[in-house]
């Protein structure tokens, strides 16, 4: 009998340990699905309000590794030459006329509306969140991931993976108090650079701005080797040179 | 005049509400007109066009009133109305680029018509690698970590800490930076050597002609703590050292600091007659500051200046003095002398921003409040912390549509007789600036 326990106790922890080995690597694959590990990419953010005025930026991207990425505004005019920059936990915004990058949270908005800093320079999931539960949900997985810091802007994340391609079609973004912050919704696949193959718009609602919709485009995803001199404040104001 | 003020800012208000919105609907979009929008070209041209009215509450019994409005009767208050146009672009063909920012200014106050057109940045930017940059011509360079005021940065213009994010106006410098990147604690080093020279219309108003100066700046990213070690030498100013850092303690807490080494300054003081002396001697100047961001995203600055360059309380009350003085001596036997000697040793004085020794800055300010999108309102506050005198403005800084920024905030000063703020020529002072970018 005892003999039956350990052998039942044993195979439950061994399912539990290949269970949350499969979530991890569901996630490192819908990581590198969604970017390649080094690259530029140019995005269309677009705030809409509920009366349907909305306000559009055009942001340049370059990022290394798990933890370096590096943002330009290109328009509109008022926003020219804004760039930010992360290196892990660590973000910075220059602003052109003040001439000096100051350092800035995750949770902040550079531009307003629903999108944040983290959203705009996002690192990959696995970096920041551990696996907690995975579902099958049939032509789906459901991940709960768990932030691995306080750092991180979201504490849980609720994503649904699509299971034929391996890229989010959804993710719900909680507060630590269990609160909604926003959800995003991936969506219109496109192929970039001859073989990345993802969702080219994301769009966002939060319940925190009732009515508003932020959507970001992704125009092009480029693979690039960078130079890490390129990830540094001193670069910062002169991240246009790399377009 | 003040009801052509109130009358623009009211006709401007209703005709950006009254904009016509975009239908509520879903959203379309054409991937090949962004690629389009996103082709570089190698030139670039933008900027903004400006106008800001001015009405100033003036203190008739302040003592830069009376040196400032000598001999003048211009009434309780005056306007002036400012028109102001910015131009910056840049020309970048492969590892070489040029850049340039100017400022064009029209004003009209009680003085009459004024304008003046100002070079703030023009150089010539050459990048062999992405670790080795080297810039030539008129530049900031913004060294420092504080947000209202800079002690360690020896090689610019001081900012105004009323509007501390305002351009400033560079000099004429050789400079380099030379950018290592690593893995580990210690993430990059960073060198930045600066060469000014000082010569006969070259950066006359640094300080002492016919000297080559050099400036350097060495940058740590250490344990995710930003450290820099800057130092100054050259005949044109006395050397200097400095240290600054600035870190995140949480994720919404920052915390920043300066120290800066002046040695041999000249310090200067105001004897009871008005008399200006000057002493040799090292002084030590300092700002610690925290920037701090609550979950209902309101922004919270604030910073303790000590500024070691600055005056005492008694050269103030000195000064103060000797201008009532000159004015009572004006008004008795219309001897304007006196009140002229004032008026020159103010622009050496006390006629500066934060002439004095310790300042504490405050500022509060909170992103798109009641749902209102692109709206910040905010309120700063600067007190010189000897005499307890102050300034408060309040501030609504709204983007109405893309490429348009309005701005309305009021100046109240408040201190007592022989303060800084209450020696102010104004009581108050209330702007609207609307910027339009291109």
């Amino acid at each position: 009998m005892k003999r039956w326990f350990l052998s039942l106790l044993g195979l439950v922890l061994i399912s539990n340990v290949a269970l949350a080995l499969d979530g991890e690597e569901i996630l490192k694959k819908v990581d590198s699905n969604l970017t390649p590990e080094s690259f530029e990419s140019y995005r269309k953010l677009i705030n809409v309000e509920p009366d349907g005025k909305k306000r559009e930026y055009i942001l340049f991207t370059i990022k290394k590794g798990n933890d370096k990425v590096a943002s330009l505004f290109l328009s509109p005019a008022s926003e020219k030459g804004r760039s930010t920059l992360r290196l892990g936990d660590n973000m910075w915004l220059y602003i052109p006329n003040v001439g000096r990058a100051i350092r800035i949270t995750s949770l902040q908005s550079v531009v307003g509306g629903v999108f944040n800093n983290a959203d705009i320079m996002r690192l990959d999931y696995h970096v920041e969140y551990t696996v907690e539960h995975i579902e099958d949900k049939g032509g789906e997985y459901l991940l709960d991931l768990k932030a691995k810091t306080g750092a991180v802007a979201y504490d849980r994340l609720k994503m649904t993976v699509d299971k034929k391609t391996v890229v989010p079609t959804k993710i719900e973004c909680y507060a630590a108090t269990g609160l909604l912050i926003k959800t995003l919704h991936f969506k219109e696949m496109k192929t970039f650079d001859g073989s990345i193959t993802r969702p080219a718009v994301i769009e966002t609602d939060s319940p925190l701005y009732e009515g508003y919709r932020s959507i970001m485009i992704f125009a092009k995803i480029k693979r690039r080797d960078l130079p890490d001199e390129a990830f540094t404040l001193n670069f910062l104001p002169r991240v246009e040179t790399l377009r | 005049m003040r009801e052509i003020l109130i009358l623009t800012g009211v006709a401007l208000w209703i005709w950006l509400f009254s904009l016509p919105a975009f239908p509520q609907s879903e959203y379309e979009f054409d991937l090949a007109e962004i690629e389009r929008e996103i082709e570089k070209k190698p030139y670039s041209i933008g900027g903004f066009l400006e106008f800001e009215p001015i009405l100033f509450g003036l203190d008739r019994d302040a003592a830069l009133y009376r040196l400032k409005f000598l001999g003048r009767d211009e009434g309780s208050t005056v306007e002036q109305y400012n028109l102001g146009l910015r131009l910056e672009g840049s020309y970048q063909e492969d590892k070489v680029g040029i850049y340039f920012r100017t400022d064009g200014l029209l004003r009209y106050d009680y003085l009459g018509w004024d304008g003046e057109i100002d070079l703030l940045e023009g150089y010539l930017s050459m990048k062999p690698s992405p670790g080795l940059t080297v810039d030539v011509g008129r530049k900031v360079t913004k060294w420092g970590k504080g947000y209202a005021w800079n002690p360690v940065s020896f090689i610019d213009r001081p900012k105004d800490p009323e509007d501390p994010q305002e351009a400033l106006e560079g000099f004429y410098a050789l400079t380099a930076d030379l950018i290592k990147s690593f893995e580990g604690p210690l993430k990059t080093v960073a060198f930045t050597p600066v060469i000014l020279p000082v010569a006969k219309d070259l950066n006359e108003d640094f300080g002492e002609r016919d000297h080559i100066n050099f400036a350097a700046k060495l940058y740590f990213l250490l344990w995710d703590t930003d450290l820099d070690l800057l130092f100054f030498t050259g005949g044109s100013r006395t050397t200097r050292y400095g240290f600054d850092f600035a870190r995140n303690l949480r994720t919404n807490f920052e915390v920043h600091g300066e120290l800066a080494l002046i040695t041999d300054f000249e310090r200067k003081s105001v004897d009871t007659q008005g008399r200006l002396s000057k002493r040799e001697s090292d002084v030590l100047s300092a700002l610690l500051g925290i920037r701090y961001l609550t979950t209902n995203e309101i922004t919270f600055i604030v910073e303790y200046y000590h500024n070691g360059t600055g005056f005492r309380e008694d050269d103030a009350k000195n000064f103060y003095r000797f201008v009532d003085r000159a004015y009572q001596t004006f008004l008795v036997t219309g001897d304007i002398l006196p009140l002229l000697q004032g008026e020159q040793l103010a622009k050496e004085t006390f006629a500066r921003a934060n002439p004095m020794r310790d300042y504490i800055y405050f500022r509060a300010s909170i992103k798109e409040p009641f749902d209102i999108l692109y709206f910040t309102p905010a309120v700063t506050s600067i007190a010189n912390i000897h005499d307890q005198s102050f300034l408060l403005i309040p501030e609504l800084l709204y983007s109405p549509r893309t490429n348009l920024e309005i701005r309305f905030r009021g100046a109240f000063l408040a201190g007592t007789k022989n303060t800084e703020y209450g020696e102010k020529q104004n009581d108050y002072r209330l702007e609207l600036r609307v910027r339009y970018f291109f």
